[in-house]
């Protein structure tokens, strides 16, 4: 147990320590050129208190940096009362989210891994600017309280990203994977890219009215997040979410399964317990669209009197780390994939939309379930790409368009834009309201 | 600490070096409802090092300052490294050694408050907001940021500065049905503590009109001719403009290069757009920049044409144009790039109702509510608006997005007010080829303008 947790048991009722170290080297090539090695080597901690029965919050740089605790109590002081417990002994569920081979790795590894990228491209996209990247990083979280709670782990994880923007346009095309291990980059993805790269080199606006949309797993936060939204424990707590007041009711089609699942294998968004030291567990939000449960952090489970979900973590829509609050949210959303090809979906589209990213989501009322964005994606007449989606809005409410799902793919991937985490597979919703020609 | 840091970056097998130290505080008080969810003080500090040799260039952030020295060393090997494997070697700029302190002294200054008067105050405005029966729940937050930083760099730079930054700002949230509406408030924003004083009137504002919204319509999805208020067409410039000016995303993308060539004809006589950190008290002013260069006043288009662009030394070496001192980083986690400081359209000679009576059916776009970019297409948000119909303001709409493509955006751009407004507060969210960089520091200001034709995403 660390001295300060020591210290605040004779100064404080409860202590939370929170300590976190990232070692990242990461390399980045733009326009096909490495660019830029760097390497970091990072800690933060904060502890949260409760002195005289009201909470105070710091944080510094190191456990032992003078002034940590002191400005805790400070803020104490002046905190609510203590509506909870800071977490006790836990016992955390196993999961692989470590590999001392892929903890070793260097900067020169990574450069290999994106001149193999590059090498496999650039003969099929050679005057196109590719931005290639990769990033390792090992971390460690450390949650220790007062009450008992000694929670530890250690993360392996290994990404690579390579992407370029259409001749002459500000959007292009973005592949990504992320692993515990060291990667490997598939040759479905490379050909994926090439593929949707020729795609856009013709731009191409659809009709105004609704038109039966694809949303590509890394344009699925347009689903999921306006979802988190809803089932998070503080937007039931203060009556803002549309859900409050709708369990066990249908909300989505009967096709959609969404989960919360943090436990999974090599994936190195994988946590066995959230940020308040609660272990975390698998959980069904939404069964085949009725909605099954809210997740919640120790205040808000408090504050509605019920028990943590183990959804406590340091995330916002924009940014997550030390100095976030905490706050329910999801560790993992995984939308449950179906059984149709991909390609097959798009075949039987007369005219429709495949999205890839929606851009000024954040702008819109997606706590009420709603999205108004500039549509990023590709067109299709006939069953046919015809060109890099322009000058197209999409927009609608999850909670009355993905009433009506068509179908989802079996292909899956991981869900990017707005969300750090998740996976999900492709999509087909029935009609979104498209502004376009 | 300087003259360790100095010695540090002074003999390293490098063609240039330089280290940042940082000791940061912040202090947050947050609201939510009634509740007083959280009072906290991050006390943070550590350094970044880059390393320019042989052509190449790395970077490092590191916690433990007694862990400089060994740090600074791998990252020149580093720098070397990929300088070796680049044909285009890359150059600085030459810039002025500066060996001087800069240090703020704001006429109310918040690092000398006590931390009760400011829980104080913010529970003050949050009461105010909760007193109103239409509303649901609030987020209040009192925000400051000190930051003291140190630079030196192996050209003999050794300058120590101070970034400060507090305001108060938040969320009314309202709810009629199932009709929920947020409106955001923001005072202050820059080093003084006074603009946060006294603000109980424009507060009421927000609050009536995050009422008068439970009534309104939502927009109607199509191409409409659009009034932007300075608040919606200052985030406007900075998204879907500046973030084009900034010379880093440029750097290697051969297309937007081509087209943003300075000299290139962007806008209309009347479209005059500089960026400016010197302007005093506002949220993006600074006198040095992360870099260790003075910040400067660049005329980005003057008279419709493109006329000047924001530079690191990297990329002022690179384009062969001025530097402009626009290299900054939030904090030590990051390294600096080129950002913009307190953009502004410039003050037109068009009237507010000359704007509204040329049009007959559009939209009045009003109060900032974040937006997003990708090289020419922009998407943002507008708090609300209100129909135009035949000349005349209509009824007050909610759920209000527009976007579109700058180029035909800027050349869209037919009347300029005469009533130039800062927003109070700064916010920029950039990734350059890193994680994202919320920058408070980072101020917009605008009249209001008329655009011919937008796409407006609604029902």
């Amino acid at each position: 147990m660390h001295d300060i947790i020591q210290r605040a048991k004779s100064a404080v009722d409860q202590a939370e320590l929170y300590w976190n170290r990232k070692h990242s080297i990461s390399v980045n090539y733009a326009n096909y050129r490495l660019q830029q090695v760097t390497e970091d080597d990072v800690s933060e901690v904060s502890l949260r208190v409760v002195a005289d029965r009201k909470t105070g919050m710091s944080y510094a740089v190191f456990p032992d940096q003078e002034g940590l605790l002191e400005s805790a109590i400070e803020g104490a002081k002046f905190g609510d009362p203590a509506t909870f417990s800071f977490a006790g002994p836990g016992s955390y569920p196993k999961v692989a989210s470590y590999d001392e081979t892929t903890s070793k790795l260097s900067a020169n590894d990574l450069i290999e891994l994106c001149e193999g990228i590059k090498k496999r491209i650039q003969p099929h996209l050679p005057d196109v600017a590719l931005n290639v990247g990769a990033q390792l990083e090992t971390s460690e979280l450390v949650i220790q309280t007062t009450e008992g709670a000694d929670a530890a782990s250690k993360t392996t994880s290994a990404a690579y990203f390579f992407g370029a923007p259409f001749k002459g346009a500000g959007i292009g095309v973005f592949k990504f994977d992320l692993s515990v291990e060291a990667p490997e980059v598939s040759d479905e993805l490379i050909e994926r890219f090439i593929e949707w790269y020729q795609w856009g080199n013709n731009s191409s606006t659809p009709s105004t009215g609704r038109l039966p949309v694809i949303l590509a797993p890394e344009g699925s936060f347009l689903l999921l997040m306006p979802l988190l939204a809803g089932v998070v424990g503080d937007a039931v707590w203060k009556k803002t979410s549309p859900l409050t007041e709708r369990l066990g009711e249908q909300i989505l089609s009967e096709k959609l399964t969404v989960l919360d699942d943090p436990l999974r294998d090599k994936d190195p968004t994988a946590r066995i317990f959230d940020d308040e030291g609660v272990p975390c567990k698998t959980q069904t939000l939404v069964d085949q669209g009725v909605l099954k449960q809210f997740v919640f952090d120790q205040r808000t489970a408090a504050a509605t009197g019920g028990t943590s979900t183990g959804n406590g973590f340091k995330r916002a829509l924009f940014g997550s780390g030390n100095e976030t609050p905490i706050t329910p949210w999801l560790a993992c959303p995984v939308l449950q994939p179906g059984t149709t090809p991909f390609a097959e979906m798009v075949k039987d589209l007369d005219e429709g939309l495949l999205i890839t990213n929606g851009m000024g989501f954040h702008s819109g009322n997606y706590p009420q379930g709603q999205f108004a964005v500039q549509a990023i994606g590709f067109h299709i007449v006939k069953g046919e790409v015809v060109g890099r989606l322009d000058k197209t809005m999409i927009s609608g409410n999850i909670y009355q368009d993905f009433l009506k799902v068509r179908d989802l793919s079996a292909e899956t991937g991981p869900v990017s834009g707005f969300l750090s985490t998740g996976h999900s597979p492709y999509v087909l919703v029935d009609g979104l309201q498209v502004a376009g020609k | 600490m300087k003259s360790t840091f100095a010695k540090v970056v002074s003999g390293l097998p490098a063609t240039y070096a330089d280290l940042r130290y940082e000791q940061n505080r912040k202090i947050r008080v947050v609201y939510e409802g009634k509740e007083l969810s959280g009072v906290s003080t991050a006390l943070t500090s550590g350094g970044h090092v880059r390393a320019y040799a042989e052509g190449g260039k790395a970077i490092a952030s590191f916690s433990d300052p007694d862990r400089a020295e060994s740090i600074a060393a791998n990252t020149c090997a580093a720098a070397a490294q990929v300088g070796r494997s680049r044909e285009k070697k890359l150059k600085l700029a030459s810039a002025p050694v500066i060996e001087e302190d800069f240090l703020i002294t704001p006429a109310k200054d918040p690092r000398t408050i006590s931390l009760s008067e400011k829980i104080e105050l913010a529970t003050y405005y949050n009461s105010i907001i909760l007193e109103n029966p239409n509303v649901l729940t609030t987020q209040t937050v009192y925000d400051e940021f000190a930051s003291r930083r140190i630079f030196v760099n192996s050209e003999g730079s050794v300058i120590e500065y101070e970034l400060l930054n507090v305001g108060i700002f938040g969320m009314i949230v309202t709810k009629k049905g199932d009709v929920v509406q947020r409106v955001r408030f923001a005072f202050g924003g820059q080093e003084d503590f006074t603009p946060l004083i006294g603000r109980e009137d424009a507060l009421k504002k927000q609050i009536e009109k995050a009422c008068a919204l439970l009534d309104a319509e939502p927009a109607k999805a199509g191409i409409y001719p659009v009034v932007l208020d300075p608040s919606e067409s200052g985030v406007f410039i900075h998204e879907a403009f500046g973030h084009l000016s900034e010379a880093d995303g440029l750097q290697n993308n051969p297309s937007f290069r081509a087209k943003l060539q300075l000299g290139t004809e962007l806008g209309k006589p009347i479209l005059n757009v500089t960026d400016d950190p010197s302007i005093p008290g506002l949220p993006g002013t600074y006198i040095i920049d992360d870099e260790g260069v003075r910040g400067a006043r660049t005329a980005l288009i003057t008279e419709g044409k493109l006329t000047g662009r924001m530079h690191s030394r990297e990329t002022s070496a690179e384009f062969d144009e001025p530097l402009s001192g626009n290299m900054r980083a939030v904090d030590i986690n990051f390294t600096p790039i080129v950002r913009m400081s307190n953009i502004l359209i410039e003050k037109g000679d068009s009237t507010f109702d000359d704007m509204v009576s040329s049009i007959d059916n559009g939209y009045y776009l009003v109060g900032a509510k974040g937006g997003q970019t990708s090289g020419d297409q922009f998407t943002f948000g507008a708090q609300w608006g209100y129909k135009i119909e035949n000349g005349r303001l209509a009824g007050m709409v909610r759920d209000i997005n527009m976007s579109g493509e700058l180029f035909s955006t800027l050349q869209a751009t037919s009347m300029i007010g005469d009533d130039v407004e800062f927003g109070e507060r700064g916010g920029c969210g950039k990734g350059g080829s890193g994680p994202m960089q919320m920058n408070r520091k980072s101020g917009k200001g605008s009249p209001h303008i008329k655009i011919d034709a937008v796409t407006i995403g609604g029902i």
